[in-house]
């Protein structure tokens, strides 16, 4: 598998590390409601097809990045840092589901 | 002045080796550069640092990721978002950058002792390196002055290409002896020297 | 007769005799013979037994495919088991031994096999291996010592037991176009991808480019193919931008055309030149493929198809042409399609006899009617062959009228003299590196085979794999898929022309003759029609069960040419078209794999280890290195004759007497740096950093997300917006990717950034009543007293001309200090330190004689922070603030990680002065024999020579209320019970009276 760093170009998948779901809303950090952390600390989505991702490029420039990766079939159809676009990301996610 | 250990030194034998017979294609050095520093930009001041950058070293960097260029005497090459490797054969480059560099802009780090510097030149240069990272060594795709951080297994490597057969990796310096063993073993079946 | 060698042709080195030995007898063949054309020349027809029935077997095929033929070559003590003769190519010195009997391949004991048929059927050890249900034999291991005997005589070859002495390699590679296959289609590709600029790879699995051109015997732009084909990999020589790699098979397609592949670099040399590797692991990323690896002729299902002399039709031509080895003098075909009287023709040219063409078709075209004159040969058409005859070599065969459309076989059996059979079956695309990229074939029922699927990748296909079996057609797909693969149309130009055989390339839907004997499927598995028929009556009519009941498919050849039959006798048992049973999915690799190519450098001495600045000298120094992750650190420096234990109760007592060092350089460090650096730490420690003062260090703890426990270590505060932080050894990286992700993804608000310095600083930890002293006699540039460095203060200074930073903090709860050099001078500074520890009786101590003394001191490490533990389960409570939210704050207090019987750190004393084990269970009430109710385990255990006794940290139920009761150890595992108490874990010095001083 590759996956595409907007720093580093198309890198193999060995160089990635995981980190998770990436539709995970962390609560503010004094939030006390307890519901809001466990869905976030917890919950995850596991869908069968598109899946809005964190990888970090540790292998590389060790940036985080958003990749929507199909879990079917391993494409990826789109992957960039995951500072700054947030937003972009969940939009692009909530539209297909 | 007392001088820096290589961890290099024990397996460093100068003289050529491997399958030679018909000429090296490969040659290693330990570069032992004087400072080793990683510089980082706050997101906005990429173009200030550069411009530092630019101040200390006299070296004008490219535009772009991976973007770097080298004089000989010293170096410079982004590796990652707003983050660059700045190398000088002298010591004492911290403190240059300490007054350029400030908290405005981004931070310096000395790496002068963690990282260790080795050199591979010669036309198998490409081939050696192929062996150990996933990454594309051909001139086109990586181009003279450029860097590019990769990882051989647990091995981080920071390298930049300083001529059309020549490249120069930094690696952390407590991998560095094991890395210089598995370079020199790769580079057997072309022959090599080390210098 | 037997096979033999042609007075002429053959693409082989007639002036170059090699000489080779197989099972012990000596050959000789020329330069450019394989293993199975040598000794088909030499006039051998036995190359194995097979793996149940023990039958003998010949050679079936001439390439990759071949089933039958399996060797064992030896290199000095290093045997490599079933390879394929048909792949090996000979050398001086080749020693090949043939496999799966006993006492000799000629007289084989296990022979027998073949009578007792019936018990060795499909699902044999699925049936067999259940052990007996009923009498005598019920419930007892019987069947398990039957079992090492039979499993014993089925088989393959026997692997070594020799270290494998060969060098692998791993090899990147990036490219535009990648050309699978080396064949008329590869080579158009390749060369129209090259003359686009493009960068091309060519992989052909075998010695020789070329493909079908070697021994086709047709001629291409009025040439013959061959030397076409040839010219052509002149051309592709000349370009700097393609790379030509035979003897590589591209064996697995992954995701992201990521494709893997094997160079065989030295296996056909005597001995690799030096720093040859043996095998080359190619990762090929190609921006685009073609697929032109061609196709794989079938086998027909008969009664005794497997006997030595019957061969696939197409391997006796490349015999003939490729070799100049005639497979036999009088040849019999049998086929239910066109492409077999070409390979008459050939085999006519070259010198045999053609006996029959046996055809199962009525109609046959007037063109093969002119071939099969041409070759003199008779044709039987609509008949079939019922039997064959002969030993270890064929002596002749039966056929009978046969109805294509019924199958019937009617009126008598007609004998054949002949010493050879060729069957052709029709051509199955060769699609195996499509299917693994993704999704499944498709039955073309004109052509009787699989074709590829649509792309899921970036492929294209052309020639034969597509199913376009004509050499014309493979020119023409050729180019085509080689301008697309380059992202080219490119101005219609004139192709090649061939000039070659005609030939309809539809067979006939005929894949079995069901008549009396044993006909095989898989040639390598044994199995038979009859078995596939036997699965389907047992109730496995899924074609992924009945692979795996029957084992068809399943062998070192994975089904290359059984796939298809076995699947049309299924079909058939199941009354339904063959599309509607479906096929199994193809996966890596294509063909066997070296184990040594993948583990490749990552192996023995090549592995990556990380060394301390001042590894050589403890090696100097008498140190038993100890492997932690991919550090090395020292375990003890023992002295002569003392044991590991001896050794750390020494250098632990030492050190509380008078003053010991450690190497410390492997503690994980990261410069934290920037104007929001203490806001983060303030987030990222259980505890406040921003009130922490300019040269000072504080302890902190990181919690998990979850609120459980995740790291512990001291940060020190170098300037307004510099902090060093420390982490446990183990936990460096994970905190580091702990740090970058809150600060790339949570909080990108933060200007901090993070770097590893771990290798940056070398760090010498000393202590001792008289680390003080020690450091005060050698330490420039700042005094070391209680006023100037105060616990958990920081100062810089020098030690033999090199600036040091020297914190004053402790871990082995004696008076410490860690002091830190540039990893360069840590040898130096060390040996300066060791120097002036000489007066004081400092001594060296290692990673034992360090656990000894945090156990005694009650710190924790990684064996109590082990991802199950909270800061209270540990009694870090008071690291807790209130003041701040940080990571793990809100999930910390949930119920269950603050319920009273949570496991908690405790220390134990051995009540009857015994050695403790990591890992043993705590118990209140000893049961030896039906160990149960474990309250907790010990984490960490050693003898303490502080304390006289015989120690351990463990984590307890509600171990604080427990302080000062007894329990027990329960130890069944290492047959160790006995009484203990249960007490603090602050064994030693618990009000800290030394380590404040």
């Amino acid at each position: 598998m590759l996956i595409t760093c907007p720093y580093c170009g198309p890198r193999d998948v060995i160089e990635f590390t995981y980190q998770g779901d990436g539709n995970r809303q962390r609560p503010q950090p004094a939030s006390q409601d307890l519901d809001a952390w466990n869905a976030y600390v917890y919950d995850r989505l596991n869908p069968a097809g598109d899946h809005n991702e964190i990888w970090q490029h540790s292998g590389g420039c060790r940036a985080h990045l958003r990749v929507v990766r199909n879990t079917l079939t391993h494409e990826i159809s789109s992957s960039g840092f995951a500072r700054g676009d947030h937003k972009a990301a969940r939009h692009k996610l909530e539209a297909k589901s | 002045m007392v001088e820096r250990q290589s961890p290099i030194e024990p397996e460093l034998h100068p003289g050529s080796h491997g399958n030679f017979e018909h000429g090296v294609e490969i040659i290693l050095t330990e570069t032992r550069p004087g400072s080793i520093l990683q510089l980082a930009a706050w997101p906005g001041e990429e173009k200030r640092l550069m411009a530092g950058i630019r101040t200390v070293t006299g070296l004008a960097l490219p535009d772009g990721a991976g973007g770097g260029i080298a004089d000989g005497v010293k170096a410079v090459f982004g590796f990652a978002p707003g983050k660059f490797t700045v190398v000088d054969d002298a010591e004492g480059l911290a403190s240059a950058f300490a007054g350029v560099i400030t908290p405005a802009i981004g931070t310096v780090t000395d790496l002068s002792h963690g990282r260790t510097a080795i050199r591979i030149a010669g036309p198998k240069a490409e081939w050696v390196l192929a062996k150990f990272f996933a990454i594309d060594f051909a001139l086109p795709a990586f181009p003279v002055g450029a860097g590019r951080s990769t990882t051989h297994h647990d091995v981080f490597a920071q390298i930049q290409r300083t001529g059309a057969d020549q490249f120069d990796i930094y690696v952390f310096r407590s991998f560095a002896r094991s890395f210089w063993k598995a370079l020199c073993h790769a580079s057997e079946e072309v022959g090599y020297e080390v210098q | 007769m037997s096979p033999r060698r042609a007075e002429t042709g053959g693409r082989i080195d007639r002036l170059r005799t090699i000489r080779f030995t197989f099972d012990g007898t000596p050959y000789t063949g020329y330069a450019g013979d394989t293993l199975a054309s040598a000794l088909l020349a030499n006039g051998v027809t036995l190359f194995g037994r097979s793996f149940k029935y023990h039958r003998p077997r010949g050679v079936l095929t001439a390439g990759v495919e071949e089933p039958n033929a399996l060797v064992t070559v030896l290199r000095g003590e290093v045997r490599e088991p079933n390879i394929a003769a048909t792949m090996v190519e000979i050398y001086d010195g080749l020693v090949a031994v043939s496999q799966n009997r006993f006492p000799s391949l000629a007289w084989d004991v296990n022979a027998i096999n073949q009578l007792g048929g019936k018990i060795l059927s499909a699902g044999f050890y699925y049936k067999t291996f259940m052990g007996p249900v009923i009498g005598p034999l019920k419930g007892t291991r019987f069947w398990m010592f039957c079992e090492h005997f039979i499993r014993r005589a089925a088989g393959l070859g026997r692997a070594g037991t020799t270290a494998d002495p060969e060098r692998y390699e791993r090899m990147n590679a990036f490219c535009d176009v990648l050309v699978v296959g080396s064949g008329p289609a590869g080579l158009m590709a390749a060369r129209a991808a090259a003359d686009q600029g493009q960068r091309v790879i060519l992989c052909e699995l075998e010695p020789n480019f070329g493909g079908s051109a070697n021994w086709s015997r047709e001629t291409i732009d009025g040439t013959p193919a061959a030397d076409w084909a040839a010219r052509a990999i002149g051309q592709l020589e000349g370009h700097d931008n393609v790379r030509l790699l035979p003897r590589t098979t591209v064996w697995g397609y992954y995701d992201g055309n990521t494709l893997a592949a094997l160079e065989r670099v030295t296996d056909h040399k005597e001995a690799p030149a030096r720093g040859e590797p043996r095998h080359r692991y190619w990762a090929i990323r190609a921006r685009s493929v073609v697929l032109a690896t061609g196709s794989f002729e079938r086998p027909l299902v008969f009664p005794g198809n497997d006997r030595p002399g019957v061969m696939l039709a197409h391997a006796s031509e490349r015999y003939a042409n490729e070799y100049g080895v005639l497979p036999g003098d009088r040849i019999a075909l049998f086929t239910n399609n066109d492409s077999a009287y070409r390979s008459a023709l050939a085999l006519k040219n070259a010198g045999a006899a053609i006996v029959a063409i046996i055809d199962v078709r009525q109609e046959l075209s007037g063109e093969m009617r002119k071939l099969a004159t041409e070759a003199e040969a008779e044709i039987l058409s609509a008949h079939a062959v019922v039997a064959t005859e002969g030993g270890k070599a064929l002596s002749g065969l039966k056929v009978q009228r046969f109805d294509m459309v019924s199958g019937a076989l009617t009126g008598d059996a007609r004998s054949i003299h002949a010493d050879c059979l060729l069957m052709s079956g029709g051509w199955s695309p060769t699609i195996h590196l499509a299917s693994q990229a993704g999704a499944s074939a498709e039955w073309d029922a004109a052509r009787q085979a699989f074709l590829p699927p649509r792309p899921t990748q970036k492929w294209v296909g052309a020639g034969a794999f597509t199913g376009s079996f004509s050499t014309a057609e493979a020119i023409a797909e050729g180019r085509t898929a080689g301008l697309s693969a380059a992202g080219a149309t490119g101005a219609p130009t004139a192709l090649p022309v061939v000039e070659g055989a005609p030939g309809d390339p539809d067979p006939a839907p005929v894949f079995e003759i069901k008549a009396k004997g044993k006909s095989f499927v898989d040639f390598q598995h044994d199995v038979t029609a009859e078995d596939v028929r036997l699965a389907h009556r047992e109730g496995f009519v899924s074609v992924e069960h009945l692979k795996r009941y029957t084992t068809l498919g399943m062998a070192t050849d994975q089904g290359k040419s059984s796939n298809v039959p076995g699947l049309a006798i299924m079909a058939e048992a199941l009354g339904k078209p063959i599309p509607e049973v479906g096929t199994t999915r193809f996966r890596p690799p294509y063909s066997a794999v070296s184990i040594g190519s993948l583990a490749a450098e990552r192996f023995g001495d090549l592995k990556p280890e990380r060394l301390t600045p001042m590894h050589d000298w403890h090696i100097a120094n008498g140190a038993t290195m100890y492997s932690a992750g991919l550090w090395y650190r020292p375990m003890i420096y023992g002295l002569a004759g003392e044991t590991i234990e001896q050794a750390y109760v020494r250098e632990a007592k030492a050190t509380r007497d008078s003053a010991g060092i450690v190497d410390v350089s492997t503690l994980g460090k990261i410069a934290v740096q920037g104007p929001d650096a203490a806001e983060f730490l303030d987030r990222v420690y259980t505890n406040m950093f921003s009130t922490l003062a300019v040269g000072k260090a504080r302890y902190g703890l990181m919690l998990r997300e979850d609120g459980l426990a995740f790291d512990d270590g001291t940060t020190w505060r170098l300037g307004e917006q510099d902090f060093l932080m420390t982490t446990t050894t183990a936990n460096a990286g994970k905190v580091m990717q702990h740090l970058e992700y809150f600060l790339d993804v949570i909080w990108p608000e933060l200007k901090v950034t993070v770097t590893s310095v771990t290798d940056e600083w070398a760090g010498a930890a000393i202590g001792g009543p008289n680390a003080r002293a020690i450091l005060a006699a050698c330490v420039k540039g700042t005094a070391v007293d209680n006023a100037t460095l105060p616990f958990m203060g920081i100062v810089r200074g020098e030690i033999a001309d090199v600036p040091v930073m020297i914190c004053r903090l402790s871990f082995s709860g004696e008076m410490a200090f860690e002091v830190y050099s540039g990893a360069g001078y840590g040898t130096h500074v060390w040996e300066a330190l060791i120097g002036a520890g000489k007066p004081f009786g400092l001594v060296t101590y290692g990673l034992e004689a360090l656990g000894t003394m945090r156990i005694e001191k009650g710190h924790v490490t990684g064996a109590e922070i082990d991802g199950r533990t909270t800061a209270r389960d540990l009694h870090l409570d008071w690291m807790l603030s209130k003041k701040k939210p940080f990571i793990g704050s809100a999930m910390m207090d949930r119920e269950g990680l603050i319920a009273p019987d949570r496991l908690q750190l405790v220390g134990l004393v051995s009540l009857d002065n015994r050695p403790l084990n990591g890992g043993a269970h705590i118990v209140e009430e000893l049961d030896e024999a039906n160990p149960h109710d474990s309250i907790g385990h010990i984490t960490a255990c050693c003898y303490s020579p502080a304390l006289g006794k015989h120690i351990a940290l463990a984590l307890v139920s509600g171990g604080k209320a427990r302080h000062g009761t007894r329990a027990f150890v329960s130890d069944p595992l290492r047959n160790r019970f006995g009484p203990i108490e249960i007490v603090s874990n602050h064994f030693y010095d618990p009000d800290g009276s030394r380590m404040h001083g």
